[in-house]
Parts: C-alpha cells; structure tokens; sequence
C-alpha cells in the first residue's frame, strides 16, 4: 500500500471517529450551543444591546430542549444566572413595551419553573386473570424471548465495537427479515441508549417504521 | 458568563459537526488550558489534531505527486 493510501486511510477512520464521537453527543452539542448563544445575549445586554428580538428567538428554539428535560441541573442553572443577567438590563417598569414585558415574564417562568425530569413512562394493564389452560403461561413466553433476544444480541454484538452498530443492525434485521426478536431487541437498546443520554431519536423512527412493517406483514398473513 | 475556554469548546463542537476540522482545531486549542484533565476533550484535541496533520500531509504528497507527473 502507498504512503497516499495509507494516510487516505487513517484520514477516513479518524473522521469517522470524529463523526460517531460528535453523533453520540449531538443533544449535548445543541445544549452548550444554545447556552453559549445565550452567554452572547447577555454579554450584548451588559454593554448596552437591546435583547429583545435576540432573547424572544432563544426562548423559541429552546423551550422544547428545555420541555424535554435536556439540561442539566447545572446547565439550568447556568442559564437561569445568564437569564438573569439579561432580565437586570431589561429594565421593566410602567412605560415598558409589550415585547419587554413578556420577554421578563418569561424569563422569570425560565427562572422558577422546575424543570422536566424527562418523559414519564406510564405502564398500565388490565386486571389480572388466570391463564387460559393449554396455552403456554406469559412467563415462560417471555422467559423463551428473553433468550432468544439474549442469543440474537449475542450474535450482532460480536463483530461490533458501539452499541449503535449492534441497534442499526438489529434495526435492519427487524426492518428487512422481519423479525420479531430483532424489533424487542431494537426496543431494548434505544430504551438502555436513552436513559444513558444518548440522542435516539432517529432510531425511534426506525423502531416505528419496523413495527408498522411487522404489524402490516401480519395482516397480510392473516388474509 | 462563560469562560472563553467554555465559548471555544462550544464552537469546536459544532465546527466538528460541520466536518470543519481546522476550525475546529482552532478553538479546541483556545480551550485546552481549560479542560487539561478532561478526557473527552483530550480525546477529541488529539484526534482532531492527528486528522488535521494528516491531511496536510496528504496535500503535499498529492501536490508532490502532480508535480513529477
């Protein structure tokens, strides 16, 4: 191999490096993004700028980030002390625009609303019955899925070095082969993904769209 | 406020998302005296460094290679 095709190499590995590191923290990234927009908003208030415009587009493109429970304690409070910086500058009183009285009113919702924990998952099931004698019992079901799925995750894992190669292989075997234990498993790891801060919205999709797939190919296997 | 070090990290990310690697380079090395124990920053320096590295290494072959054509 030529010393071109080598450093070509090395080049493509670590800017797929560099594209999986920034992929994994790409909420993070938005997040810090937003805060240092708003460190830029205060610096502009403290030396004379007027905020309005600046703050009200801010607050538009960040509630859903902050509805969402994306921030940190930390980061929240960051911002509730950057808020603060703006809302001393805004100087309220009785002669005040419109636009100035519900950008301080917001920014003191910002300050004292709690914020969201993240979504809240709610499990419900209907009343509990016997089972019907000559099917096999729900436990036991499951207990053969969750060996299989252990079986599959074994498999897709071995050749993988991320989770997120393991989950875009799942997802296809659940999306192109249609299989059951792929889609459970799919669900499993955005699931685990998710509650350790990774952005899983775009495998969310997948998991959907699999799904539809799956429920669609039953139908049809119904008729 | 934040730091200047925090405002260069901010900008390096997104200048990485973007695949702007050089500008990247730049604020990342704005940042570093600020985050010299952190690992996951050192590990994106490095390897925005390297990658930085080897492309110019690679446009001076290429520039080599065209000449003696």
């Amino acid at each position: 191999m030529s010393r071109i095709e080598t450093l070509k190499r090395l080049e493509q590995t670590l800017e797929s490096f560099l594209e999986r590191a920034v992929f994994v923290k790409a909420e993070r990234i938005r997040v810090l993004g937003g805060i240092n927009r708003l460190d830029d908003i205060a610096r502009k208030a403290v030396d004379g700028g007027d905020p309005t415009d600046s703050i009200g587009q801010w607050f538009a493109e960040h509630n859903r980030l902050r509805d969402t429970g994306a921030f940190t304690p930390a980061e929240q409070h960051r911002i509730s002390d950057l808020l603060g910086e703006i809302r001393r500058e805004l100087r309220v009183n009785e002669q005040s625009s419109p636009a100035i009285n519900k950008i301080a009113s917001e920014i003191e919702r910002w300050r004292q609303t709690p914020t969201s924990t993240g979504v809240k998952l709610v499990l419900k099931r209907g009343p509990e019955v016997a089972e019907p004698t000559g099917e096999e019992p729900t436990i036991a079901k499951f207990h053969s899925t969750l060996d299989k799925i252990s079986a599959l995750f074994a498999d897709k894992s071995a050749t993988k070095k991320h989770l997120l190669s393991v989950l875009d292989d799942s997802l296809k075997s659940a999306t192109l082969q249609k299989s059951p234990d792929a889609l459970i498993l799919s669900g499993l790891l955005v699931y685990y993904l998710k509650l350790n801060g990774y952005k899983v919205d775009p495998f969310v999709k997948r998991l959907k769209e699999a799904e539809q797939i799956q429920k669609q190919d039953g139908v049809r296997h119904a008729e | 406020m934040l730091n200047s070090s925090e405002k260069a990290y901010c900008k390096a990310l997104e200048a990485l998302e973007r695949k702007q690697f050089r500008e990247a380079m730049r604020y990342l090395d704005a940042a570093a005296p600020f985050f010299l124990t952190n690992q996951e920053f050192g590990l994106l320096h490095q390897t925005t460094r390297l990658l930085c590295l080897v492309k110019t290494e690679l446009a001076a072959l290429e520039v080599e290679t065209t000449r003696t054509k």
